[in-house]
C-alpha cells in the first residue's frame, strides 16, 4: 500500500544509480583496448574482477538501500530532538512494525533485484556450460546471503543516523572479513563467502551451512530491528 | 454591524462582544426584532472561537436582551426598553462632552483624560461596593 | 465522554533531567485550547507523549475517554487525531498531490469535499515538490491533510510560527471555521499570545513541567485584576503576603499587584497601608503569562 509507494519514491534514485553502475560494468569491456587481448582473456579477467566486486557490490547496495528512509527523514538537533518528516510519519495511525516492514521490505526487494542482475551476468560470462539447477542454486544462495548483509544494515539504520550507519556497516563487514579468515568456524557460515563464486564454485553442491546461517541471521536481525524501532523515542 | 474586539485588552472577549452587540442596538445599528449574524459568521469574520461567540449569545439570552429561536437564529429583543436606553446614552454624551472638551482644553492628552475617567469610575465602583458591604 | 484529552500526573525525564513533573491537563470536547509556556517548559514533550512518539515515565493519559498505554491504543487514537508539527516537514520527495494521495488511504473517514475546498482556498500547486513550497504553503498543506481526514482532535505545535500576518489570519480563520462547523477539538501550543486570546476559549499555562494556570480564558480574565498602588515611600513588602495576591512587583514608589478572585477584599486590605492612589485594571493574557513564569 501507500507505505511501499513512499519507500519506492524514497529509494528509486539510489536503486537506479546502482543498476546504472552495474550496467556500466557490463558495457565497460567495449572500451577496453584490443591490443593483443582476446575476448577470452577479457572475459576471464572480468570474471575475476566481478567475483570480488559482486560481494562488495552486494554489501554496498545493501547498505545504501537500507540506509535511506528508515531513520533518515529525521534531523537530529541537540536542542529540540528529532524533527523532520519522521514526526509526520509517526503521527499516522500505523504501527512501527508496519513502517519497518514496508520500508525494509522494498529495500530488500531492490537488493534482491540487484543481486539477481549481477548473478545473472556472472552466469552469462561463465566459460562453460552450467546446468539450470546449478544456476538456480547460485541465485538462491546469492540472494539469501545478501539478505543477511541487508538485515544488518537495516538494524544499524534503526540505531544510528544515516552517515554513521554507512560507516558502521562498512567497518563491521571489514571486521567480519578479517574474522572469517582467522576463525574457521566463522568462515564456514559466512554470508560473504556464501555469495562468492571463488569459495563455492558453480559446480559445487549447495553450501547449506552459510545459506542457512544467513537466513537465520537475517531473520534475527530484522526482528531485532522491529524491537528497536518499537522502543525508540522521538 | 461593525464589531470591534480588542483581543489583548484583558477584558473578557465574550463581555466585549456582549457590550458591542448592546451598543449596536442602542445606537440603532441593529433594530429590535432583527436577526443577529450566526455564531459561525461572527467567529469566521473575526477569526475567533465560536464557543466564545456562543457564550456571549447565551448570556445575552439570559439577560433577556436577545431571543434564540431553534432552527431560525438569534433575534434582538423588542424595543420596549431600547428607546429609553438610546435616549439615556445621548443624554450622557451631552453631559460628558463639555467636561471632556474642558479637559482637553486644559492640556490633558487623550490617554491622560482616559486615565482620569477610569480612576474616577474605579473610585465610584469601590464606593458603591463599600456602601453595599456596610448595609 | 466529555474530555477529549485528560492527563493525570504525567511525568517525563530526559537523561535524568525532568521535562514534565506531574502534568494535569483536561481539554473538553469542542473547545479550542491554547497551550502556553516558555521555551523548554515541556509543551512539545506533552504533544509527543499524547501521540505516542515518547513513552511516559509516570502518570496516565486518556484520549477520547480511553486510556492510552499501548501501541495499539495509540494507533486507535491517531486514527481520530491530526498533528501538525512545528517545522511542518513533509516528505521532500513527494509533490503536493502525491502527499495527499499518500495520506488519504490511512483514513477511511477522509472528506474529499474538504480536500477540494482547501486545495482551492489555499491555492496549493498540485505538481510542486514539497521542498519547493514556502513555509506558509507547507502549513496550509498540513492543515489540509489534518482537516480532510475528518479528525475529531487537532493538535498543533506552534501553528503560525514563521507565517506573515495575512497567512496567520487565514490559518486562524480556517481553524475557527473548523471548530464552528465540525465541532473539532483543537489543542495547540503557541507563543503568540494575541492569537491565543483571539481563538482560544481555554488556556493551559505550563512552567517547569507543571500546569500553572488552566481554565476558561474569559473566566480567568474575569477572576484576575491588576491593582496599581502609588505610595509616598517604598511600598511595603507585606503586600505580597495578602491573601489573594499572586504576584507583587515594586518599582520606585509604585506597587503592582496581581490579585485573584476576591479583588475587592484585596483592594480594601491594600488601602490599609495608606497608598496615595489605587487603580484597578483588567489583566491581559500576556500579564498572566509573564507574572506566572517569572516567579515570585
Amino acid at each position: 500500500m501507500m507505505l511501499w509507494y513512499k519507500a519506492w519514491l524514497e529509494t528509486r534514485w539510489r536503486f537506479a544509480f546502482l543498476v546504472g553502475s552495474i550496467l556500466l560494468v557490463w558495457i565497460a569491456p567495449l572500451w577496453l583496448p584490443s591490443t593483443g587481448v582476446t575476448p577470452g582473456m577479457i572475459a576471464s579477467r572480468m570474471w575475476v574482477a566481478l567475483q570480488l566486486e559482486s560481494v562488495l557490490l552486494s554489501i554496498l547496495a545493501a547498505i545504501y538501500l537500507a540506509g535511506a528512509g528508515i531513520n533518515t527523514q529525521t534531523m537530529y538537533s541537540a536542542t529540540s530532538g528529532f524533527h523532520g518528516s519522521m514526526l509526520f510519519t509517526l503521527s499516522l495511525p500505523v504501527s512501527r512494525a508496519r513502517l519497518l516492514v514496508a520500508r525494509a521490505g522494498l529495500g530488500a526487494l531492490e537488493t534482491c533485484g540487484l543481486v539477481v542482475l549481477m548473478a545473472g551476468y556472472m552466469l552469462f560470462l561463465k566459460p562453460g556450460a552450467v546446468s539450470a539447477l546449478q544456476a538456480f542454486d547460485y541465485m538462491v544462495r546469492a540472494v539469501v546471503c545478501a539478505m543477511a548483509v541487508y538485515a544488518l544494515s537495516v538494524l544499524l539504520a534503526c540505531v544510528l543516523d544515516e552517515m554513521w550507519q554507512f560507516t558502521g556497516a562498512c567497518i563491521l563487514w571489514v571486521g567480519f572479513f578479517l574474522l572469517q579468515s582467522k576463525v574457521n568456524m566463522v568462515s564456514q557460515i559466512s554470508p560473504l563467502r556464501g555469495m562468492s563464486l571463488n569459495c563455492y564454485p558453480l559446480t559445487a553442491p549447495m553450501p547449506w551451512a552459510p545459506v542457512v546461517a544467513s537466513a537465520v541471521l537475517a531473520g534475527v536481525l530484522l526482528y531485532a530491528s522491529v524491537l528497536v524501532l518499537q522502543r525508540k523515542e522521538y | 454591524m461593525n464589531l470591534r474586539i480588542n483581543f489583548s485588552s484583558g477584558v473578557p472577549i465574550y463581555q466585549q462582544l456582549m457590550e458591542q452587540i448592546k451598543h449596536a442596538v442602542d445606537t440603532g445599528a441593529i433594530k429590535g426584532g432583527e436577526q443577529l449574524p450566526t455564531i459561525r459568521k461572527i467567529a469566521e469574520d473575526l477569526a475567533m472561537n465560536p464557543n466564545t461567540v456562543a457564550r456571549a449569545y447565551r448570556e445575552l439570552e439570559r439577560e433577556g436582551f436577545i431571543e434564540v429561536r431553534h432552527g431560525s437564529g438569534a433575534y434582538v429583543g423588542m424595543p420596549s426598553t431600547s428607546s429609553a436606553k438610546v435616549a439615556g446614552i445621548r443624554k450622557a454624551a451631552e453631559v460628558l462632552r463639555p467636561a471632556m472638551e474642558r479637559g482637553l482644553a486644559i492640556g490633558l492628552s487623550e490617554s491622560e483624560l482616559r486615565r482620569v475617567f477610569e480612576d474616577e469610575l474605579a473610585r465610584l465602583q469601590e464606593n458603591a461596593a463599600a456602601a453595599r458591604r456596610r448595609t | 465522554m466529555n474530555e477529549i484529552i485528560a492527563t493525570n500526573g504525567l511525568s517525563k525525564s530526559y537523561d535524568g533531567k525532568p521535562a514534565l513533573i506531574g502534568l494535569d491537563l483536561a481539554v473538553p470536547r469542542g473547545s479550542i485550547c491554547g497551550f502556553l509556556g516558555r521555551n523548554g517548559a515541556g509543551k512539545t514533550t506533552t504533544l509527543k507523549l499524547l501521540l505516542g512518539m515518547l513513552r511516559r515515565d509516570a502518570g496516565t493519559i486518556r484520549l477520547f475517554g480511553e486510556p492510552v498505554d499501548s501501541e495499539a491504543s495509540s494507533i486507535a487514537v491517531r486514527q481520530r487525531t491530526a498533528f501538525v508539527s512545528e517545522d511542518k516537514e513533509l516528505y521532500p520527495f513527494m509533490t503536493v498531490n502525491q502527499t495527499i494521495r499518500f495520506t488519504r488511504p490511512f483514513f477511511p473517514a477522509w472528506r474529499r469535499d474538504l480536500e477540494e475546498k482547501y486545495l482551492d482556498l489555499f491555492q496549493l500547486p498540485k505538481k510542486k515538490l514539497v521542498p519547493q513550497l514556502s513555509k506558509g504553503m507547507r502549513t496550509q498543506l498540513m492543515l489540509l491533510l489534518a482537516m480532510a481526514r475528518g479528525a475529531e482532535l487537532l493538535m498543533m505545535d506552534e501553528p503560525t510560527s514563521g507565517l506573515d500576518p495575512s497567512l496567520t489570519e487565514e490559518v486562524l480563520q480556517a481553524l475557527a471555521d473548523l471548530a464552528a462547523s465540525d465541532g473539532t477539538t483543537i489543542f495547540f501550543s503557541s507563543h503568540q499570545l494575541a492569537e491565543v486570546e483571539q481563538l482560544c476559549d481555554r488556556v493551559c499555562l505550563i512552567d517547569r513541567g507543571q500546569a500553572v494556570i488552566a481554565g476558561v480564558l474569559d473566566d480567568l480574565k474575569a477572576e484576575y485584576r491588576r491593582i496599581l498602588l502609588v505610595f509616598d515611600a517604598e511600598p511595603p513588602r507585606e503586600l505580597a503576603g495578602l491573601p489573594g495576591v499572586d504576584h507583587l512587583r515594586r518599582r520606585g514608589r509604585t506597587a503592582s499587584l496581581l490579585a485573584h478572585v476576591d479583588v475587592d477584599a484585596v483592594v480594601e486590605r491594600a488601602r490599609e497601608f495608606g497608598p496615595c492612589s489605587v487603580e484597578v485594571r483588567p489583566v491581559t493574557l500576556k500579564e498572566l503569562f509573564l507574572d506566572h513564569v517569572r516567579g515570585e
